[in-house]
């Protein structure tokens, strides 16, 4: 839902034309919706303390009273994956603002100023893009050690080429029409036409960029958490939940191990969707 | 063939899922006549011809009938009616090149039909193409069938269409706007070919045109829509006689023979409040063969503007008309040459905000496409608003509403608008949104670079009689810049006419309009579509457009970037 707001504040309208047309949207939406709901609330909700040693039996299959089954040490994969839900979805989020911000920046004064300031700034973000995300992210971990921080930082680092790419070819095209040529001929001071008019015009296409670099910051930090450098135990987020869970597919319980993967699949299909939605509803804005 | 017509139209309705777009039109094409179809933007008259051709979205309905050869289109099978349109029907479209493969030469686009559908060896297909781009006045035709679309410029490409469609040796030629992104000079030649054929082989043809005193000159009949209905149908030799309807009437008031309105009475020797002097400005582009070439936009301009006065600049495109618009209002610098304004020097863009600022009080400019040149998020008012702002930024709120309001009133535009968005509104009416935004800084020089041209005719009118009315109220002197002669005829008082960066003729609209005295002035007169005209292929050998890049020296690729 935040992704919509942010593109135009209009969501309620967009929602209600969506339900009508596209049932999928609607669901992506609903999915999202639950999944952030989860990520406010989750520990209060919690049936059981997430650490709690043998709430249940070892490696227990779902019943009535471990609803998601327990793992190897008995813990409650519900709670753990409800406790987890804040770091599994508000990390990735922390990571794509981190880079839209500080990519839009680098793109609009790239396309503003164009010449050398352009050419620098290229270059830059083309040493960024040699660099893969999760290598940068290990890297990162390794020097600053262990934990969330490190590995955010590094992923937003690396996201920043791909929103600064795009973001300075809406904008230099944006740039290019001749309404921004008839304010300049008006005196319109340059501040003015960067943040009345220039910056207006890109946020469709940054809302859907958001969006999809939601997905890809989800799974990259989930694999850094399952390689083991993210979320330290005995905290859980679903990528180290993943990771736990290899021993219980061996012990014949891949539910520890599949039920996180389910939530991390679902969240991130559903921003996908949305951010498609948000792309399409934005092209067509444009026409 | 009897007198049965070729292509007839019987009360042809066409719906949108929601809305009906054409009501009835009725129109039929005899065997070797040629009808014209005219009307505004949104009469339905292109969405008539897609009907014929079958080009109509999926979720468009029609009524009422197209008849092809006397037979019902509707009461064919799809695969006769496939065959049918292949072969019966060729269709040349407004824009050429988007309707063109940038990758595939011109010989794999005049063959591909031949080899596919009508399963000629490709050795026979080349020899016909070759043939048919001769037949279309294209010389040199097998070298040109070995070039890419990007080579051709758009006169030779819509020669190239012409010649494509002819391929299937069709009865109909379906036109659809075929000139109207070209030249004055490139359109007189394609309608010289499409003349020269329909005598050699009985052509039929149904042209499609916004401009009523083309369609009398090449076609027998014309019929004119309006709102979606056919409202006259019109022998073309007897038009003005004939005319019934009202709105006829008004698209034929737009020729250049129309009067000029009454002489505004003003100071002889009024003071020039913009000078123009030895103005030049050369590109770099890459050249064709690699490299660097220089092109020559302008060279040596000179011209000035009286105060009040209305200075008209015309020429084709790649004349360099707007770029001497652009460096004037300082979106570009010039290589050489001195502006000066009002006794300043203006040689240089404006440095800073505040010089700028100073600037934008004096000169300000309308731009040719109204679509584009208003930001499509703000209302009118707030764009108004930004406006004034600019000027008197410590203004209370009260007073920016009544200027507001005093500037739409200037424009004749419904004060009700304001607070609607540039995308509902007509291209009229945006057109006069960006007038008003320019007169909001009560400017000396209102710079107006085709500020009609994407504009329906009769709103054409309209907005040229409004500016002649600001220049009166306001004493602002206009600088318009138009291919369009009649445009000049209606406004202004004196006229440069620009070839290739050069000035080719300057004086007083009459004496350019009436007597002139270069040659290429004349050519741009007598290329006008008018009362007893008659397309002429003036230089055979004349096809490419005329020559805007000057091979002055080459640069050598820059290495690293």
């Amino acid at each position: 839902m935040s992704v919509g707001q942010l593109a135009q504040g209009k969501m309620p309208v967009a929602v209600k034309d969506a339900a009508k047309k596209d049932w999928l949207y609607l669901v992506a939406l609903v999915a999202f919706t639950l999944m952030a709901l989860m990520a406010l609330i989750g520990p209060w909700i919690a049936p059981y303390n997430p650490t709690q040693l043998y709430a249940g039996p070892e490696n227990g299959l779902p019943t009535a009273q471990n609803l998601l089954g327990t793992d190897d040490l008995g813990r409650d994969v519900l709670s753990r994956i409800l406790c987890g839900a804040g770091v599994s979805v508000f990390a990735p989020i922390i990571i794509v603002l981190l880079s839209t911000i500080i990519g839009s920046l680098l793109a609009v004064t790239a396309a503003w100023f164009g010449g050398i300031t352009r050419g620098t700034i290229a270059r830059i973000i083309d040493v960024i893009f040699a660099i893969p995300g999760l290598v940068l992210a290990v890297l990162a971990v390794a020097m600053f050690g262990k934990g969330l921080p490190a590995p955010i930082v590094a992923l937003s680092i690396a996201f920043i080429p791909v929103v600064a790419r795009l973001t300075q070819t809406a904008a230099s095209r944006e740039l290019g029409k001749p309404y921004i040529a008839a304010l300049r001929v008006q005196g319109v001071s340059s501040l003015a036409i960067c943040f009345r008019h220039l910056i207006p015009a890109l946020v469709p296409v940054v809302a859907a960029q958001m969006a999809v670099g939601f997905g890809y910051a989800m799974l990259d930090l989930a694999a850094i958490s399952f390689l083991g450098l993210g979320q330290q135990p005995p905290a859980a987020d679903w990528g180290s939940m993943i990771s736990g869970g290899k021993t219980g597919i061996l012990a014949g319980a891949p539910e520890q191990a599949l039920f996180p993967s389910i939530f991390v699949v679902v969240t991130v299909l559903a921003v996908s969707i949305i951010g498609a939605r948000v792309t399409a509803w934005a092209e067509e804005k444009e026409r | 063939m009897s007198n049965k017509p070729v292509l007839e139209l019987d009360h042809l309705s066409i719906a949108m899922p929601h809305r009906t777009l054409v009501h009835n039109c009725t129109l039929a094409v005899a065997a070797g006549e040629a009808v014209g179809l005219v009307g505004e933007s949104g009469s339905g008259k292109t969405l008539s011809v897609r009907a014929v051709a079958g080009l109509l979205p999926d979720d468009f309905t029609t009524g009422g009938a197209i008849r092809i050869l006397g037979r019902d289109v509707a009461e064919m099978g799809s695969k006769e009616r496939k065959e049918l349109r292949a072969t019966r029907i060729g269709m040349v479209f407004q824009t050429p090149r988007a309707h063109l493969n940038p990758l595939l030469t011109i010989g794999d686009f005049m063959t591909e039909a031949l080899v596919h559908v009508a399963g000629k060896r490709r050795t026979a297909a080349d020899r016909r193409a070759a043939e048919l781009l001769d037949e279309v006045g294209i010389p040199d035709p097998v070298r040109r069938l070995r070039q890419y679309p990007a080579e051709l410029s758009g006169g030779l490409l819509q020669r190239v269409m012409i010649a494509a469609t002819l391929a299937m040796d069709p009865e109909i030629l379906l036109a659809d706007e075929i000139t109207t992104a070209l030249d004055v000079t490139t359109q007189e030649e394609v309608m010289a070919v499409i003349g020269d054929l329909r005598k050699h082989r009985e052509l039929s043809m149904l042209f499609i045109t916004h401009d009523l005193a083309l369609a009398s000159a090449v076609t027998d009949r014309v019929a004119v829509m309006q709102h979606g209905r056919t409202v006259e149908t019109l022998h073309s030799a007897t038009m003005r006689q004939e005319a019934r309807v009202e709105y006829t009437k008004v698209l034929m008031a737009a020729a250049l023979d129309e009067a000029k309105p009454e002489e505004l009475v003003r100071d002889r020797d009024a003071t020039s409040v913009l000078a123009v002097s030895g103005l030049s400005k050369t590109y770099q582009v890459p050249g064709a063969t690699g490299g660097r070439e220089t092109l020559v936009a302008l060279n040596g301009v000179s011209f000035e503007l009286d105060q009040g006065g209305s200075l008209g600049i015309v020429g084709e495109s790649g004349s360099g008309k707007s770029t001497s618009a652009k460096i004037i209002c300082g979106l570009e610098r010039a290589d050489a040459g001195t502006i000066t304004v009002t006794g300043e020097d203006w040689s240089l863009p404006a440095r800073g905000g505040a010089a700028r600022r100073g600037r934008a009080k004096k000169v300000q400019m309308v731009f040719q496409d109204p679509y584009q040149s208003l930001d499509r998020r703000q209302t009118i008012r707030e764009c108004l608003s930004e406006a004034i702002r600019v000027h008197r930024p410590s203004d209370s709120r009260e007073a920016v509403t009544r200027r507001i309001e005093e500037l739409m009133r200037q424009v004749t535009l419904d004060p009700e608008l304001a607070d609607q968005r540039p995308k509902s509104l007509s291209g009229g009416q945006r057109q006069r949104v960006a007038i008003a935004r320019a007169l909001a800084a009560d400017p000396e020089i209102l710079v107006l670079d085709e500020a009609v041209s994407a504009i329906d005719v009769t709103t054409q009118v309209e907005i040229l009689t409004l500016l002649d009315t600001i220049r009166r109220e306001t004493g602002v002197a206009l600088l318009m810049i138009t291919h369009d002669l009649t445009v000049i005829r209606r406004l202004c008082d004196r006229v440069v006419v620009m070839r290739a960066g050069r000035v080719e003729e300057y004086g007083t609209a009459d004496e350019i309009l009436d007597a002139p005295r270069a040659d290429y002035t004349r050519l741009l007169l007598d290329s006008i579509p008018r009362e007893g005209w008659k397309p002429r292929r003036r230089r055979p050998g004349r096809t490419s457009a005329i020559p805007t890049i000057t091979l002055m020296h080459r640069v050598k690729e820059m290495r690293g970037l």
